[in-house]
């Protein structure tokens, strides 16, 4: 008999309708997680694994050997090096291309460079205007590793004792 | 066989062998750098140290002889440690920096590091660092990556021949270095880079171009020489990276020469041709394949028609392959002439209803090192067939003796017992005076003595002929490219053939390149496929260019230099009405082709070669054929559709290689018997200081020989390629009055050329060595004299 009356009362006055108010009511007055992206953001992991970049070092030379050892792991076959003998005798790529839809992003391709050339940079806000930007070249990753050089190093300072 | 146990397990091994070979064959690991199964054992590395029983200290594998009741560990904590211990050492002064280095993903010094190798170095001090001499075009030096193995000293002095690198100092201060000149000239000095087991000597050619782990191998045959090396042909984006051998003990063992090794240049050079093209006016218009090939099928047809099928002539390179030989005899055959011919640079043809099925080697080539004699005529066997040679050198170290008849005194890398070197008009006048005396009691025919009155009798001929006698075991008479491409070719062979039928020796005429299969397939204008007869022998090379025909097809050649007549080659081409070129290369297209089909090479298309042993070996395409250009087979399959030919339905490689019969007998290469002898030629004019004639002495060197080696960028730049000139004595430099380095004009008939003096003693008074095959002497061809005017 009470169980049929309290499901009176629940069903014909809006009981659980009134308790998610109450919720959401007691949550209005309370401090807001909400990130106003793109004018807020999150703080990001110095090991975050976003857009590549190729790297160099502070005098200019591009870090990369061309060992191809990046292409060797890339599980998603991404990575394209084309190398050859530079004029001075030292070993060269003369093509590195990485195939933006064919990566997922899994940073083997960073732990497997002996000299840092290639890294995972935590930018992750990138688009393409056509199908000819999903594949960026050499000089294309050279440029972001000249870019943002110093938030690179800074991640990897960062992130030095742990590895 | 004693029993020895190694780890346990009994096994029976030969006596006198060594563990490690024992171990080998048991298929137990024992890691090693110095020791090589071809090579000498050496014991320097230490690293196949193991530990017997009963022995004090551990001993190296490679270098203990094994006993009966052996008791060996491999993996025992002494050895392990032992091992541990030498790879320390050898890393103290090996720089550590793997991914830089060319051997990297295949380097036994890498692999064998993660084995047995520490992950933290000890050695603090400095590390040794080597300069690294530049040692030629082919083979790139990091010599501070030396580990001293000496396998390359080994392999230059043992199997080689000649010693171009050695062990300079000692200890520390230790350092492989060439000791003879400043290069490593070798014609098989590429196996150092196989041997070298770290990075030390590495291919320059392929330098820093790919990794190991991304190249994909396909099966391939050598086609520059009649060897037929096997070849692993290793392709990456499209593109051939390296070659290297693949082990077949019957053919090449585990070696290659440069040539084979290196050529692949050529087929990655920016001069191959992409596109059929036709002529428009007096140039030529890329157009499409059905444009082409109907263009060629109705020029063809109507001159067939017009002029008779007799009208058309065929010459095919001799570097093609078994089947489009046959499909180019069988197009030819189809449209009605038996003009074809793949025997480009030679001159003689008298014998050809005499000759055997095929030219080859009667002792097949795994069998020459444990021949007794051999006699070599008109052949730089190690220019012609570099890893013949290596075995011609391992019987001589077996104790066998070599001799050899050449118009000019050829180096060779074993002894030669005899050198004998004449004229080159004078060559079978000097095989006729070493059969005569060769063979006793059996009438000397009276041609064999004219030959043999051409020249005064000298002690040499009887010392020859004795060297070939009263021996125990296989003797060889080896009739090279210089014999095969003589004046009096069909004497030399017929003399040979006359030697071998009186006594057991047996012969070899080593045929060019691929030209045992364009036999067999009927590429010869008197033999159809299998050996089959003609009713009428159609016209050979030499014919075909002198009777001016109306339409020629050229496939696969560069017509001026790949012909000896190439006196007659301008004006034939020039007078026919339709010349269609099958052509791999933008420049060997001759300027008066009317139709080009752009051709695949040895790398892009299926194919059979037969060597001189009558090995017939397939292989698949390694790679798609540069842009628009198709396998020959397939080309000539379609062109024989267009011209409406029966039987051109062929869909595989194998339908067209089904159509001969490769399951060949034993190689009897001699003329058959009842082959008259060609009378003596008269005697050449004497040499004069005035009227400055020369007899030529003329080969095509080793990077000359076909039209993809002569675009190897690296080849061409080897001191086996700059031969281009004229070489004579210094004596003959006096008398003409003349220095090294002066210019002068080569008349041969009405073409001339200018060339600059070489000094070169290896020629003989009244001689010059002018070779051919080469842009420079290609208007010469195979002249045989030439007029010398000094440019003042």
């Amino acid at each position: 008999m009470l169980r049929i009356f309290i499901r009176f009362i629940k069903t014909y006055f809006l009981w659980e309708l009134l308790r998610g108010l109450a919720l959401t009511g007691s949550r209005l007055f309370r401090r807001k997680f909400t990130v106003q992206y793109p004018d807020e953001k999150t703080p990001k992991s110095p090991r975050f694994r976003g857009l590549h970049a190729l790297r160099r070092y502070p005098n200019g030379e591009e870090r990369c050997i061309a060992c191809k050892l990046c292409e060797a792991v890339c599980p998603a076959v991404a990575i394209t090096i084309e190398s050859e003998e530079r004029e001075d005798g030292t070993r060269r790529t003369t093509r590195y291309d990485v195939d933006l839809f064919k990566c997922v992003y899994c940073g083997f391709c960073e732990e497997a460079c002996p000299v840092d050339s290639i890294v995972l940079t935590d930018i992750h806000e990138f688009h393409f205007e056509g199908r000819e930007g999903t594949v960026i070249d050499k000089a294309g990753l050279l440029a972001i590793g000249d870019r943002y050089e110093s938030s690179i190093a800074t991640a990897r300072e960062h992130d030095a004792p742990y590895r | 066989m004693v029993m020895i146990i190694i780890d346990g397990q009994e096994i029976e091994a030969e006596a006198g062998s060594m563990i490690i070979q024992a171990a080998d064959k048991a298929d137990i690991y024992i890691p090693r750098f110095c020791y090589h199964e071809k090579l000498s054992i050496a014991a320097n590395c230490r690293m196949c140290l193991v530990e017997v029983e009963k022995a004090p200290k551990p001993l190296p594998a490679c270098a203990t002889p094994i006993a009966d009741g052996m008791v060996i560990h491999t993996v025992s904590e002494q050895a392990v440690e032992a091992q541990q211990g030498t790879m320390e050492f050898l890393l103290i002064n090996h720089p550590l920096d793997c991914p830089i280095c060319d051997q990297g993903g295949e380097c036994p010094l890498q692999d064998q590091a993660l084995g047995y190798g520490g992950d933290v170095s000890r050695f603090s001090e400095g590390k040794r660092v080597v300069d690294d001499p530049d040692i030629g075009p082919l083979i790139e030096t990091e010599m501070t990556r030396c580990i001293h193995c000496t396998r390359c000293v080994r392999f230059g002095q043992e199997v080689a021949g000649i010693m171009e690198l050695g062990a300079i100092g000692r200890g520390e201060d230790m350092k492989i270095a060439t000791v003879i000149g400043r290069t490593v000239d070798s014609e098989v000095s590429g196996n150092a880079i196989d041997l070298c087991p770290v990075g030390a000597l590495t291919s320059k050619p392929y330098r820093f171009t790919a990794r190991a782990w991304e190249l994909a191998s396909h099966d391939a045959i050598s086609p520059h020489d009649c060897l037929g090396s096997n070849l692993n042909i290793q392709t990456a984006h499209d593109t051939v990276k390296r070659v290297l051998p693949r082990t077949n003990e019957h053919v090449n063992e585990c070696w290659l020469s440069d040539r084979d090794r290196f050529s692949y240049e050529g087929v990655n050079s920016s001069d191959r041709l992409l596109q059929p093209l036709v002529r428009v006016g007096d140039r030529f218009e890329e157009v499409a394949w059905e444009v082409a090939l109907q263009r060629a099928a109705t020029a063809l047809s109507d001159i067939g028609k017009a002029e008779g099928p007799g009208a058309i002539g065929a010459l095919a390179s001799p570097t093609a392959t078994l089947e489009e030989f046959f499909l180019l005899q069988q197009l030819m055959r189809g449209l009605g002439s038996d003009n074809v011919d793949h025997r480009l640079r030679q001159r003689d043809f008298r014998d050809d209803s005499f000759t055997a099925l095929f030219p080859g080697t009667e002792l097949p080539v795994e069998q020459i090192q444990d021949a007794a004699r051999v006699l070599l005529v008109g052949c730089h066997l190690r220019k012609e067939l570099p890893l013949v040679a290596l075995r011609v050198r391992e019987l001589c170290r077996m104790g066998g003796q070599v001799a050899a008849l050449n118009p000019m005194d050829y180096e060779q890398n074993f002894p030669l017992t005899e050198a004998l070197v004449v004229a080159p008009s004078a060559l079978p006048a000097a095989l006729a005076r070493i059969a005569i005396a060769r063979v006793d009691q059996v009438e000397v025919p009276e041609e064999l003595r004219q030959w043999a009155e051409l020249i005064p009798d000298s002690e040499e001929f009887a010392r020859t002929a004795k060297m070939l006698s009263d021996v125990e075991g296989e003797v060889v008479v080896v009739l090279g490219q210089i014999a095969a491409q003589h004046r009096e070719a069909s004497a030399l062979r017929a003399i040979a053939s006359w030697l071998a039928q009186h006594t057991g020796i047996r012969l070899a005429f080593l045929p060019e390149a691929n030209g045992a299969a364009a036999w067999i397939a009927g590429c010869v204008p008197h033999r159809q496929a299998n050996g089959d007869g003609v009713p009428e022998p159609g016209l050979n090379v030499s014919q075909m260019l002198s009777a001016r025909l109306s339409a020629y097809l050229l496939f696969g050649l560069e017509p001026t230099m790949d012909l000896a007549a190439t006196g007659n080659l301008v004006s034939a081409l020039s007078d026919a009405s339709f010349v269609l070129s099958f052509s791999a290369f933008r420049s060997a297209v001759p300027a008066q082709a009317d139709v080009v089909f752009p051709l695949a090479l040895f790398t892009e298309s299926a194919g059979t070669y037969v060597n001189c042993d009558g090995r017939a070996q397939s292989v698949e395409a390694a790679m798609d054929p540069r842009g628009m250009a198709r396998a020959g087979w397939k080309i000539l399959r379609v062109l024989g559709n267009y011209l409406a030919l029966p039987g051109f339905d062929y869909i595989t490689a194998d339908d067209v290689r089904s159509r001969v019969n490769l399951s060949l007998p034993e190689v009897v290469c001699r003329l058959e018997e009842g082959c008259p002898l060609p009378g003596a030629a008269s005697k050449s004019v004497p040499w004069s200081a005035e009227s400055q004639r020369f007899e030529r002495v003329v080969d095509v060197p080793i990077y000359d020989v076909d039209p993809i080696v002569r675009r190897a960028s690296s080849l061409q730049r080897t001191r086996d390629h700059s031969l281009a000139a004229v070489h004579m004595n210094k004596e003959q430099l006096l008398a003409l009055n003349v220095k090294a380095g002066d210019s002068v004009r080569v008349i041969a008939d009405t073409d001339e050329v200018r060339l600059t003096i070489t000094p070169d003693d290896r020629v003989l008074d009244g001689c010059v060595y002018i070779p051919m095959g080469s842009a420079a002497t290609a208007p010469l061809g195979g002249a045989d004299y030439i007029e010398l005017k000094v440019v003042r």
